[in-house]
């Protein structure tokens, strides 16, 4: 039995790096000071779900073939196509998506990553607006304001509020953990008085959704003078937003509205409405006192804001009010980033082709348009004629014409686990969980670059993506010199 | 002269073909004609092997090309990008980014257009007799270069981001718009016959959006001015209405003007209050 540690968890995009296992008999029998998603990936990645052996379709059935011939055909269904799409990327290590890369320019594809469906809109964003950010080790040790719009980290990002904002005891601002045991000691008791009175006085009346007593209803309010203040927007109270000391109920879809509005109280202009996306101008108005009057305050925003109503809209909105914080004191801001390795995938795509995802080969050249070089966009359209899948399920959470499209032409899955793709694949690719089989680089939602281990072997036969990918990279390579060759 | 074009089958993968504008057929035999090339996926192509190519009226100028698709083009990509004369007649759909960058001439559809319809037009006029996609006239991702000339006039309805970044210009919408309408605008004028999604005219500098049909919700950075009985599309044409007059967006420090028609909108009779 031995003990590593200092291991990098390969769950969420907070990537934390302070992971111990004990490992017995090439296995992960104990997980200390990880999440419940971290201990459940490295006590159940070796599942009865888990790919062993290469497949091929034959006859309408996955029959199990040598990984030689598994890399023949994909490398043949991906030199003959001629619009493939190659998606997936970001579970899995840089190393791998550079090959990718590479294998999409031969092959002349799109490649696309999965910010198409999670901080896509943040990046065409970034792109016409700017971002103003920083590490999160800034935040933990300086920030004094934190924002999570659109973002449950709680349940998303376990430990993201323990590492690096509210809970956490950096060096300059301490944490708020006692402060909230304290107040959720108050809220219990709170709670309790409250159902009692409620037994004995029947039928409180309903406060109205836009009353400004509503949203001052949080007992959290005014924590310490040097601790950190915490604010959530969000449509629902989640666990975070109980923790917070400012909670801003929206409206569903009306996330721009409510930016648009702190935009303008943040540059001294006045509202002529009453209230914004279902919130009083008056809360608004002390929301920004506590933005405008922070040392150094960090937005964090997730999906709540990438995928609604306006989407890069409300992105373009979010950064545009964090410039404008900044004429007033020090903002940042950060998308919260979902995949471990989604960042990575980003910054490898951009630093190999100039562009972040949905980048289109098919010229010979670089192009990209998200909306026209997207995969979903394409999928929807049926343009493509086949397609790589890597480390990602797409099948399973695709709008379902673009599922189907998937599914109508020759399909290559290389994952380790059979899921929903590779149960309808033609070509099924067993491959090492990067960060547990097999080593590699991942990027932090901040762009920190940290190194994922490996701490156990693969199953006999099994190899990492990148290896299977340079395997069905010299394979077309073969191919297209033959091909010219014939021509000649 | 007059080419005539008729796809030889229907096409699946994305083409690419910049070769369909009547400045790159001017002047050239039906053979020529035939080896432009094009992309169609990642296979180079020939228009000869897309399309069947007929010149009728050979006889006259061959400076004034007009070019007649005949059938679906859908999936046909940058049809008359950059032209600066002559005319395409589309008797089908059109695939995105027709006529992009175009200085003159003129393109009719007699169709649908798919989205970037018009992306960053610089001068000419463009008829779209059927429905436009999303982003009509506006820039492609990240450029903030958009509409500054010409005329855009759709029959049906728009997609999302009609006329963002625009410049100059005039943009006619008969049917109904989606959300963002004159995102950033900086100049030009956009009217509104049908009803518009929301956020229109957001964080717009210049220029005027008119909403004749219902507007989902006015902007909350948008000042009241008071009601107007007249607003003017371009100097020869106005539209005689009563008019709610907002103007924005307060955080550009922007003087746009977005009016909203009286009748249609009772929802946003409260401003009234303020007059």
């Amino acid at each position: 039995m031995s003990v590593v540690t200092a291991v990098t968890c390969p769950v969420c995009g907070c990537l934390c790096d302070d992971i111990e296992l004990t490992i017995h008999d090439n296995k992960v029998v104990k997980v200390k000071n990880g999440c419940a998603m971290c201990e459940a990936k490295f006590m159940g990645y070796s599942s009865e779900h888990r790919l062993l052996k290469p497949m091929i379709r034959k006859n309408g059935e996955l029959v199990k073939v040598s990984i030689t011939e598994a890399v023949k055909k994909a490398a043949n269904i991906l030199a003959e196509a001629n619009y493939p799409v190659l998606y997936g990327w970001s579970n899995t290590s840089c190393e791998a998506i550079s090959v990718g890369i590479e294998l999409a320019e031969e092959v002349g594809g799109v490649i696309d990553n999965t910010s198409v469906v999670c901080h896509g809109p943040s990046l065409l964003s970034i792109q016409e607006v700017g971002i103003p950010s920083c590490t999160l080790g800034q935040v933990r040790h300086r920030a004094d304001l934190i924002i999570y719009w659109g973002s449950n980290p709680w349940s998303s990002h376990p430990r993201h509020i323990e590492r690096y904002t509210a809970f956490s005891h950096g060096r300059f601002k301490k944490s708020a953990w006692k402060n909230y045991v304290t107040k959720i000691k108050a809220l219990v008791g709170r709670k309790k008085v409250q159902s009692a009175i409620k037994r004995l006085f029947v039928k409180e009346k309903i406060p109205s959704a836009v009353a400004l007593s509503n949203f001052r209803h949080t007992p959290y309010l005014q924590t310490g003078k040097n601790s950190r203040k915490l604010i959530v927007v969000d449509v629902r109270r989640t666990k975070s937003a109980e923790i917070a000391d400012y909670f801003v109920q929206i409206e569903p879809n009306k996330d721009y509205e409510l930016l648009q509005a702190l935009r303008a109280l943040v540059r001294d202009q006045e509202l002529e409405v009453d209230n914004v996306a279902g919130v009083p101008v008056e809360y608004l108005e002390e929301i920004v006192d506590a933005m405008v009057s922070c040392d150094f305050g960090a937005l964090f925003f997730g999906l709540g804001l990438t995928m609604s109503g306006g989407k890069m809209r409300n992105i373009d909105a979010a950064l545009s009010l964090v410039r404008d914080l900044n004429m007033r004191t020090k903002f940042v801001i950060m998308p919260m980033r979902g995949h471990f390795n989604v960042a990575g995938a980003n910054t490898v795509f951009t630093w190999q082709t100039g562009y972040p995802y949905a980048v289109d080969f098919s010229l010979g050249y670089p192009r990209y348009n998200p909306g026209e070089t997207s995969v979903v966009d394409i999928l929807l359209r049926k343009e493509s004629d086949a397609a790589l899948i890597v480390a990602s399920d797409p099948i399973s959470n695709f709008p379902r014409k673009a599922a189907e499209h998937l599914t109508e032409n020759p399909l290559i899955a290389i994952d380790p686990h059979m899921n929903v793709t590779a149960q309808v694949a033609d070509v099924v690719i067993p491959s090492a969980f990067a960060g547990i089989e097999a080593a590699g680089t991942a990027y932090r939602m901040d762009h920190v670059p940290i190194p994922l281990k490996k701490v156990v072997e693969p199953p006999k036969g099994v190899l990492p993506d990148e290896t299977i990918l340079q395997r069905i990279l010299a394979e077309v390579k073969k191919l297209k010199q033959a091909n010219v060759r014939e021509e000649a | 002269m007059i080419v005539n074009l008729y796809p030889l089958k229907t096409f699946k993968l994305p083409i690419i073909a910049e070769c369909i504008n009547p400045d790159m057929l001017k002047g050239k035999t039906l053979d020529d004609m035939r080896r432009l090339e094009l992309w169609e996926g990642n296979k180079r192509r020939t228009l000869g092997e897309l399309f069947k190519i007929e010149i009728s009226n050979p006889a006259s100028s061959s400076e004034n090309v007009t070019i007649i698709v005949n059938g679906d083009v859908s999936r046909v990509k940058r049809i008359g990008a950059g032209m600066k004369s002559g005319e395409i007649i589309i008797k089908g759909n059109a695939g995105m980014h027709l006529g992009a960058e175009m200085h003159g001439g003129k393109i009719t559809v007699y169709g649908n257009a798919l989205s970037w319809a018009g992306s960053m037009m610089k001068g000419g006029a463009i008829e779209i007799h059927g429905d436009a996609g999303d982003y009509l006239g506006a820039p492609y991702r990240g450029s903030k270069e958009g509409m500054r000339g010409g005329k855009i006039v759709v029959s049906g309805n728009v997609g999302n981001e009609a006329g963002a970044y625009m410049h100059k210009g005039v943009i006619k919408i008969y049917g109904n718009a989606g959300q963002f309408t004159g995102f950033r605008m900086r100049g030009g004028t956009i009217y509104v016959q049908g009803s518009c999604g929301g956020r229109a005219g957001t964080c717009m500098v210049d220029g005027a959006v008119i909403v004749v049909g219902a507007l989902e919700s006015a902007p909350p950075t948008f000042t009241f001015e008071g009601v107007k009985n007249k607003a003017r599309i371009d100097e020869n044409e106005a539209v005689e209405a009563s008019f709610y007059l907002f103007v924005g967006d307060l955080t550009e420090n922007g003087v746009g003007k977005l009016y909203v028609a009286r009748d249609r909108n009772p929802h946003l009779s409260n401003y009234e209050k303020l007059l």
